[in-house]
């Protein structure tokens, strides 16, 4: 696919995750627009393309169980029991979401079960289903904090106090600088992970990034970054429980810690 | 002075610069390195005067035998072929710890000013001398007054009726100054931006003073440069009156390419001995110790991350940006991140005992300083790629 075909897919798949309700219809939406075909035979495109759209429109699907699927050789289209963060399990349930409330981000058909009597099945289990699911995962964090960005940026901009935009103050400025500077960071991570080491540092990376946008981004927005009727709370939930998903950044953080104390090296994963 | 003096006699290049991969060249680097470890091993005396010599000796050895020359152009006594084959022999040099990564890197910023700007037959007379070993050079650029606000810098130099310039002023943080045979020196010969022009500067002219700077990490690698009517050849200024701060500019994506991977292979080789010295103190939970040392881990590599993606876009040709500031924020922020893990999980070692540690703690409390304060970055990021306008 060259960079031109790549570009008018973005813009169709951009379409359909603004056009179409999140949840079961833009699954039933995507399918139409050949998501199975192109996980099947253009991963390394779909994965990061798909998956930072839905961070970046804030949509959602129930895509990570496909991508587990498909790396684990398995047919996609079905569930999985995920590995969530402190050893908890939860299920992404290929419906809407039924707003029971219990997850934070209560647009997400997520289901805890329980881990004792969960079947995780062979893709939770297998290493690269595992990693394949971190790296679409951080890519869908870093959309996500990239939507948090825009949006304080946006606000810095416009809004006015001592008489000049507060995107004139370096207080706030920086801020938003270290937002960026998190979220390239963790890109470029995100570019390496090929390996399970790759997709496990470069989950946290995405991890740590959307939650240092999350901060920022919310202290720029002030007041109305508090409020329900402004779309920062969503980006800030789904960040949050998108972190904890197959491992949060501070449980990754001290597998990687524990590997290489363990193999008493550091492995040179980026080469020239 | 013909540059092919310096290359020995009956010189055959060990791979073809042009056509050899990425891997061969790595390959053949340290097969040569191997055999010439013990030749090439660092002393352990600690002196900076031993260090500048062990700098001399290895470029010495590895211009001698060829690799010093790749990567820089034919015209000025190189062996041609990409830029990157340079950041792969730095990173072999770095990953055995025969040099110190920060001063074998002077090299990245200080030869392409020459190759882009020095006049005529300069470069290629000149160039030989550093890539060899046998001449340091240093960089006179910050001054008392002028740190961050570079541009405001006032060393004047002044034309002569005879044509050749009169320097006076004073430089300060050049770093191997007292080493030093020559100087690529800014100075003020007008008023603002436009008003900077670039001299080559031989350190022996009368009226040049050296003075050292004590440190806080104890290494006097840092000068002071007074200059008192100083005088030099008209033949010496960088590019024309004016060039100054182009040059200044042009070097940037040099230093924050190939330099900083060089500089992350090292941080990489002292994240290694962490892993090792931890394991045997023991003072701290395990997984209070697996997480500082994951998060040192996983920010050193994500600036390595992201330096070899710079390193591939500047192989594609693209002309390197405000967007490097991102890997220098990054690179900084490892760095000190690193450090301050050493100091947390070698409790003491710091403090008690004069080891390494103390040196890398020390002296990483400046990447936040040095190249670039981390608020001017800051500041570039804002203006530059968030679009935020002036602050």
């Amino acid at each position: 696919m060259d960079a031109e075909e790549r570009e008018l897919l973005a813009e169709a798949l951009r379409g359909t995750m603004t056009a179409t309700p999140a949840g079961a219809a833009l699954d039933a939406a995507l399918a139409e627009v050949g998501w199975e075909d192109l996980l099947a035979q253009e991963p390394e495109v779909a994965v990061p393309l798909v998956f930072s759209l839905l961070g970046e429109t804030g949509a959602h699907a129930s895509l990570v169980n496909d991508v587990l699927l498909a790396a684990a050789g398995q047919p996609v289209g079905g569930t999985v029991a995920l590995p969530y963060a402190g050893g908890r399990q939860v299920v992404w349930e290929r419906a809407d979401a039924g707003g029971d409330g219990g997850v934070l981000d209560a647009a997400l058909p997520l289901r805890a079960v329980d881990p004792d009597a969960a079947d995780g099945g062979k893709a939770a289990a297998d290493p690269v289903a595992l990693a394949a699911g971190r790296r679409a995962l951080g890519w869908w964090l870093v959309g996500t904090g990239r939507a948090m960005l825009d949006l304080a940026r946006t606000h810095a901009l416009d809004r006015t106090q001592f008489g000049k935009p507060i995107a004139a103050f370096q207080a706030v400025r920086h801020r938003l600088a270290e937002t960026y500077v998190a979220l390239e960071g963790a890109e470029a991570t995100l570019t390496v992970a090929e390996d399970e080491l790759g997709c496990l540092l470069a989950k946290a990376a995405a991890g740590q990034a959307a939650l240092d946008a999350a901060r920022h981004c919310q202290q720029v927005l002030g007041g109305i970054g508090f409020t329900a009727e402004h779309a920062l709370h969503h980006h800030i939930r789904r960040a949050l429980v998108l972190d904890g998903l197959l491992g949060n950044t501070r449980e990754l953080t001290r597998q990687a810690g524990a590997l290489i104390r363990a193999q008493r090296a550091a492995p040179r994963l980026a080469q020239l | 002075m013909s540059p092919t003096s310096l290359v020995p006699a009956g010189f055959v290049p060990p791979v073809d610069g042009k056509t050899a991969t990425v891997e061969e060249f790595r390959a053949a680097v340290r097969a040569w390195l191997d055999e010439h470890a013990a030749g090439l091993a660092k002393p352990a005396d600690h002196s900076l005067d031993a260090e500048v010599a062990q700098l001399g000796k290895v470029r010495r050895a590895l211009f001698d035998a060829g690799w010093m020359r790749y990567g820089w152009p034919v015209e000025a006594g190189g062996l041609g072929g990409p830029d990157v084959l340079r950041a792969v022999l730095g990173e072999e040099v770095a990953a055995r710890d025969l040099t110190d990564a920060t001063n074998y890197s002077l090299v990245e910023v200080l030869a392409p000013t020459m190759i882009s700007y020095a006049k005529g037959e300069l470069a290629a007379e000149m160039l030989p001398w550093l890539l060899s070993g046998r001449e340091q050079w240093c960089q006179g650029f910050s001054e008392p007054g002028s740190g961050s606000d570079l541009a405001s810098l006032t060393t004047r130099a002044l034309q002569r009726e005879d044509g050749a310039w009169v320097v006076n002023g004073q430089k300060v943080w050049t770093s191997l100054a007292q080493y030093a045979q020559r100087c690529v020196l800014l100075t003020r010969t007008a008023p603002g931006h436009a008003g900077i022009t670039a001299f080559f500067v031989d350190m022996d002219t009368p009226g040049i003073t050296v003075r050292p700077l004590r440190t806080m990490h104890g290494v006097d690698e840092f000068a002071e440069v007074f200059f008192d009517d100083v005088v030099v050849p008209h033949e010496r200024m960088l590019g024309k009156e004016g060039d100054g701060w182009s040059l200044a500019m042009d070097l940037l994506p040099y230093e924050r390419s190939t330099c900083f991977w060089h500089r992350i292979t090292y941080l990489f080789t002292r994240l290694d001995r962490l892993v090792a010295d931890a394991d045997t103190d023991g003072s701290e939970p395990t997984a209070t110790t697996d997480a500082a040392v994951g998060a040192a881990y996983l920010a050193l590599h994500t600036v390595r991350c992201r330096s070899r993606n710079t390193q591939r876009r500047l192989a594609a040709g693209a002309n390197l940006g405000p967007e490097t500031s991102v890997d220098k924020i990054l690179l900084a922020t490892a760095e000190q991140l690193l450090s301050n893990t050493a100091r947390d999980v070698l409790p003491g070692v710091i403090e008690l005992a004069d080891s390494d540690w103390r040196t890398e703690y020390l002296y990483s409390r400046a990447a936040t300083i040095y190249g670039g304060t981390a608020e001017i970055q800051r500041n570039i990021v804002a203006r530059r790629l968030l679009n935020l306008g002036k602050d």
